[in-house]
């Protein structure tokens, strides 16, 4: 228990270093920024209690928040797909189920196909939520969506590079 | 009593998400601006030191660009003096007002964060306060209008950039005089629009956009950027895209322009609104 403190709080200040420092600062096309840190929320274990899950999002959201000037915009996006990650957990749950365990989720648990898919969707429903709130209206529609697309394709790639290097650890 | 106790044991999580999203709301609705967060204040000095740092370290790489830019400017200036001094072509040098300069304060300045992927886009400068920044000063590099101060603290101020999608900016076409308002898309960071040009004024693809000195916040006559494309949509107004004259990706030295009469005129003027 102790030890998966040390461990996620480690993985917590890395993911927020990298995001502040090196993905705020890319910015492909002008406007696509990548979201790596959302990673964390991913990985955390299945049985993570939901007010907790709850809990540590909203604060990994309002730190990214304080520090790059967006005022609850993260905190808001990040809590809601910590609402959602037990529904679309059991929604592509392998046929076996899920191992109850505190060891966490990674690209290596279930199959590389599956953690695509479960980042993907997550990452979507962020970005759609984030980049939709930000705006706050309906009109560009396409043009908000496309960046959505876009943003989420490269921010799923982030993760997934970043997911290798830690499974290569 | 005991079924409420059943019913918020097993809904504890919702109870919770609804608390946190309406946390997040009222910070992302309830306080609106920059002044208001309290808490925000105080983060804003850690994270504007870390800030600066890695814009140090990514000025550093940049630093021949700059150079050369400065140079240029240098030249330009220098032209411009020695064509005052000999008074050389005077008849076709426009005649400065003395008394402008007196209206006008100069602060000169760096942006040490800035954003161009987002919607609403905030310039951070190292200048606050204490040099005798405040709200409502225009923002300016040697390319053109910049941005507006929105807030400041101490050290620091906060500029609501021209990439903004709340940014409106009065702005005139410098060949024949016609204003309008100036404002951005969200879409491309090296474009803005400006509307309410009526269709009858004849204006051409790479005519050039200034401020109009309207919102007395900018002075007349700054550089906002040329006209790059339009279109005579079904209203009376034509739909013109503006390329700004600033590249806001690599934007870095600025000049912060308080206007000391700024009071003065909003106060005359809002007795008539």
């Amino acid at each position: 228990m102790i030890n998966n403190i040390i461990k996620y709080g480690l993985y917590a200040v890395i993911l927020v270093l990298v995001q502040l420092l090196a993905c705020n600062n890319i910015q492909f096309s002008g406007y696509i920024n990548p979201y790596v840190y959302l990673l964390f929320i991913l990985i955390l274990p299945v049985d993570t209690p939901s007010w907790l899950l709850l809990l540590v999002a909203f604060l990994m959201g309002l730190i990214i928040d304080i520090f790059s000037g967006t005022f609850g915009l993260h905190a808001f996006a990040t809590t809601f797909i910590a609402f959602i990650r037990p529904t679309v957990l059991g929604l592509i749950a392998p046929h076996d189920g899920y191992q109850s365990s505190q060891s966490g989720l990674s690209i290596g648990s279930y199959g590389f196909k599956w953690f695509l898919i479960y980042s993907s969707i997550l990452v979507f429903v962020h970005h759609f939520v984030l980049f939709f709130l930000e705006v706050f209206r309906m009109t560009n529609f396409f043009n908000t969506f496309l960046r959505v697309l876009l943003s989420s394709i490269f921010s799923v790639l982030f993760i997934l590079l970043f997911e290798l290097i830690r499974r290569g650890k | 009593m005991r079924n409420l106790l059943n019913f918020l044991a097993k809904y504890n999580h919702v109870i919770v998400f609804i608390l946190l999203e309406s946390l997040a709301l009222y910070l992302i609705f309830g306080a609106d601006n920059y002044h208001n967060i309290k808490f925000y204040k105080g983060f804003r000095g850690i994270s504007a030191n870390i800030e600066k740092s890695v814009s140090n370290s990514r000025y550093y790489f940049g630093l021949k660009e700059v150079n050369d830019r400065l140079a240029t400017e240098n030249n330009a200036l220098k032209e411009r003096l020695a064509m005052l001094t000999t008074g050389k072509e005077y008849s076709t040098w426009e005649v400065i007002d003395t008394s402008l300069g007196r209206q006008y304060r100069f602060f000169e300045g760096e942006v040490i964060n800035n954003s161009v992927n987002r919607q609403k886009n905030y310039i951070t400068i190292n200048r606050g306060q204490k040099d005798g920044i405040d709200k409502d000063m225009a923002v300016i590099s040697a390319d053109g209008a910049v941005g507006i101060i929105v807030a400041s603290s101490k050290n620091y101020s906060v500029a609501m950039s021209l990439l903004n999608i709340d940014m409106r900016m009065s702005a005139r076409i410098k060949s024949n005089g016609y204003f309008g308002s100036l404002s951005w898309d969200g879409v491309n960071y090296l474009e803005a629009s400006l509307s309410e040009i009526p269709q009858h004024v004849s204006i051409n693809v790479g005519d050039t956009v200034e401020t109009s000195g309207y919102s007395s916040i900018f002075p007349e006559g700054v550089m906002v950027g040329v006209i790059s494309d339009y279109y005579s949509s079904g209203s009376d107004f034509y739909d013109i895209s503006v390329r700004l004259s600033v590249d806001f990706k690599k934007l870095r030295h600025i000049n912060v322009i308080g206007n000391r009469l700024l009071e003065e005129q909003t106060e005359l003027e809002s007795s008539f609104e």
